[in-house]
């Protein structure tokens, strides 16, 4: 059975990829890219045309399918240099400074953007994009804007991987759940709209090891949230619950307003109803245990609700929903941030030797027939995140309609962490001081008074007139989506 | 044009660029160069690898100069960098907690890897064997030393599971956070530090069991010297050198502390488990403070220099004391 189900999945993955030239040939932005590198290649007079990238090893099982795909296009041989994703962004620094030239794309996340723009490592893609004309409709805001650094394009993203919260479909659906929820809240159980609604579903739907609750017997313990609480991944998260951008049109900090403070203890809090060593967990550790059954809600990147339904060990498939992110009420209005968490975009190195072919990969590649590829690529991590791939057959029978719909409406309320130069510190900073108050060790108020130091710090350290001019051209564009 | 007396007609320049390498040759050659050669190489490699680094590390320490800007942005700013790397609070936190590992760990290790060589120097049988046996972790790449131990900490991973028998008898929750309580972590760290280094300690220790002079023991054993005097008042003494040793390279291997951090907690929670050498790592390659984290290495270098220094001349004393009881 098994053996028969890998060879349909084979069979299935290759008409995929040999029905791809077809497809790009109806797809314009990925036939003028094709062509463009044809007359590129012709024009240098090319003989061994190759492109080099620093892939995230994440997508070392899928991106060679396209690399192959784009060499029987157009000639272009590429080299694939695999790195942790944590490793990446020091590489991109190092090549800064080193200028080798050995690699022509950079893969990464969207915020490592920041300071390779500031180190003139990575290459502007304006006049590229002007002249061969790639195709950002269907992108939502959010993440569209997120490709911009200071008012240029210097990355393409081909995933959305902003947050979502996925919930067990059989016991939201519950009739005996239903009805005591009902009654303890006088509330229908739905998906949650605002952070206190999905924290009192996490506190309601909590049962120990053997207990039988709402009819279900509960062979382990039952938590009632999952998110990311460990350091390098809360400050992904806490943007879900801060209400407004983290900074003033000066760069003050708001972190520590009573918003600030607010957010700081709403975050704290959340971890009461996770697993408790759930500041030591990432992904190999959450992904399992929500396919494992043992919590009712996670907070996550959308791939949790795939992982929830194709592991084999999971014994949740079929129960899961998607819901959209959570949200605060500010001024009587619900207003829902999802963070774009992590998301992969390419990006042309300043000291590629063919800088122009680079790009024209990265348009190749991003272009709408392909990116939608690439999404439902199954052993890929890419994320539906433009409204194409709501009709594309691969991508709904990969993630599922209902998660795909919801991701695609997610997307409108999708938000960027933080552009600006030395965001990673400015994260840092944020993580460092969340674990404390986690660990109660110091108090929201002191987290935020800390918070706030450091981050001036930085802003100071980096250049204050050029960090405000940065953030300011950001917000105004759209890519936090709250404005001043 | 002249001939060569092999038959070759050779231009007149090429006669006297010869003629220089062959004096050349000579001089080389002379007794008074030749000896010398050897340390012009080795001063050589001295210079470029460690002198040209060293003295561009100084110079980006007093440059303002973070990564994300093009060194030729950079400005000099004197002793700023030092200045800041001093008032620093987590620089001086991480280093007291470098101070803390590394004692702890070693002084485990140190235990552990004596017994462990004691036992096996007096082992009959199977001595191959037990010796290879407890040299292994140390052979292992650090890499994968710290995904078993991140799977052996999870909460209800098989540490916990083993533990919890004797935990649940004295009411202590089975489940401790080894990775995400700043206590926990710690220990998590030092644990994962000293199964694998202890192997260090085992082998200089069994190499000095080794090298005991048998006539002294057996010697103290036909006076009718017990077995534990035999080990306090013989053995130990004699084996002091070796402890010194085993002391000072774990001592400035624990104080370089990394790997299990970084594998393991990514110096978190919070800043429980940050040593001085994550602080670095991360003031430079994830934070692109590159000047900073040059004034911050070269003041720890002259913070360890001190240490290094009173362990050679430890090391040395005893060696004397040794050589001189003899």
């Amino acid at each position: 059975m098994i053996r028969a189900l890998s060879l349909l999945a084979g069979l299935s993955l290759a008409a995929v990829i040999a029905a791809a030239p077809a497809q790009a040939q109806q797809d314009p932005v990925a036939q003028r890219a094709v062509e463009g590198a044809k007359a590129y290649i012709k024009d240098k007079n090319l003989t061994n045309p190759k492109l080099t990238i620093l892939l995230s090893s994440l997508y070392n099982n899928s991106f060679p399918d396209f690399t192959r795909k784009w060499e029987e296009l157009t000639g272009v041989k590429f080299e694939i240099v695999p790195l942790g994703y944590t490793d990446i962004p020091a590489k991109v620094m190092q090549e800064g400074v080193s200028k080798t030239g050995v690699y022509d794309i950079f893969n990464d996340f969207p915020y490592t953007m920041p300071d390779a723009a500031g180190a003139k490592v990575i290459l502007p893609m304006d006049d590229w994009v002007a002249k061969y004309k790639p195709d950002f409709s269907g992108i939502a805001d959010g993440l569209k804007f997120q490709q911009y650094y200071d008012g240029k394009i210097m990355n393409m993203v081909n995933d959305g991987d902003h947050l979502l919260l996925a919930v067990r479909k059989d016991l939201l659906e519950n009739a005996q759940a239903q009805a005591e929820y009902k009654q303890k809240f006088n509330k229908d159980l739905a998906c949650p709209d605002t952070m206190q609604e999905w924290k009192r579903q996490a506190e309601f739907f909590k049962a120990k090891a053997g207990e039988t609750r709402w009819g279900v017997k509960f062979e382990k313990d039952l938590y009632g949230a999952l998110g990311y609480r460990s350091i390098n991944f809360s400050y992904r998260h806490f943007p879900a619950y801060m209400k407004g951008l983290p900074f003033d049109k000066d760069m003050k900090p708001r972190i520590a307003t009573p918003n600030g403070i607010q957010a700081i203890k709403d975050f704290a809090a959340s971890v009461d109803d996770m697993p408790k060593d759930i500041q030591g967990w990432g992904t190999p550790q959450i992904y399992p245990f929500w396919a494992s059954g043992q919590a009712y809600s996670a907070m996550s990147f959308p791939s949790i609700i795939g992982f929830g339904s194709s592991n084999p060990q999971s014994v949740i498939k079929g129960q899961q929903i998607a819901c959209l992110i959570p949200g605060q009420t500010i001024d009587g209005q619900l207003v829902r941030r999802a963070p774009q968490a992590a998301g992969t975009g390419y990006m042309v190195s300043a000291y590629s030797k063919n800088p122009e072919l680079a790009y024209l990969f990265i348009q190749w590649f991003t272009s709408p027939s392909i990116g939608d590829e690439a999404v439902a690529h199954s052993k890929g991590f890419w994320d539906p995140f433009r409204q194409s791939n709501l009709t594309d057959k691969a991508i709904l029978d990969r993630f599922g309609e209902q998660m795909v719909k919801t991701t695609i409406e997610n997307s409108k309320y999708a938000a960027s962490l933080l552009l600006i130069e030395g965001n990673y510190e400015y994260f840092n900073i944020l993580d460092k001081n969340l674990a404390d108050v986690m660990n109660k060790n110091i108090s929201a108020e002191e987290a935020g008074k800390r918070i706030e130091a450091g981050w001036n710090k930085v802003t100071n350290d980096i250049g204050l007139a050029n960090q405000q001019r940065v953030w300011r051209k950001g917000v105004e564009q759209g890519i936090y989506l709250d404005k001043f | 044009m002249a001939e060569t007396t092999t038959g070759f007609r050779i231009a007149s320049g090429e006669r006297r660029q010869l003629g220089a390498l062959a004096r050349l040759g000579k001089w080389l050659a002379s007794e008074r160069v030749f000896r010398l050669i050897p340390f012009v190489l080795v001063e050589g490699l001295f210079i470029v690898t460690i002198l040209i680094p060293f003295l561009l590390t100084i110079w980006i320490s007093l440059l303002k100069w973070r990564a994300n800007r093009p060194f030729e942005t950079a400005v000099f700013s004197g002793l700023d960098n030092y200045v800041g790397v001093l008032e620093n609070d987590q620089f001086w936190s991480s280093i007291g907690r470098t101070f803390y590992f590394a004692g702890v760990a070693v002084a485990l290790e140190l235990l552990i890897g004596f017994f462990l060589a004691m036992m096996v120097t007096n082992c009959t049988r199977s001595k191959k064997l037990y010796t290879t046996i407890f040299l292994v972790p140390m052979m292992i790449v650090p890499i994968v030393v710290g995904y078993n131990f991140s799977m052996i900490y999870i909460d209800s991973g098989p540490l916990n599971q083993l533990l919890s028998p004797f935990l649940e008898r004295f009411g202590i929750d089975p489940r401790i956070r080894w990775l995400s309580h700043p206590v926990a972590a710690q220990w998590a760290i030092i644990i994962a530090d000293v199964w694998q280094w202890t192997s260090l300690t085992f082998l200089i220790f069994l190499s000095g069991f080794a090298s005991l002079p048998k006539q002294l023991i057996n010697a103290a054993r036909v006076m009718g010297a017990s077995p534990s005097q035999i080990f306090w008042r013989v053995q130990l003494p004699l084996l002091k050198p070796a402890i010194a040793i085993a002391v000072v390279i774990r001592s400035m291997e624990a104080l370089k502390m990394f790997d299990p951090v970084v594998l393991l907690t990514f110096g978190g929670p919070g800043t429980s488990t940050q040593t001085v050498a994550y602080f670095l790592w991360e003031q430079v390659w994830q934070f692109n403070k590159f000047s900073f984290g040059a004034a911050a290495s070269i003041l720890l270098l002259i913070l360890f220099s001190f240490l290094i220094f009173a362990g050679i001349f430890t090391i040395i004393k005893q060696r004397n004391a040794v050589a001189g009881g003899h």
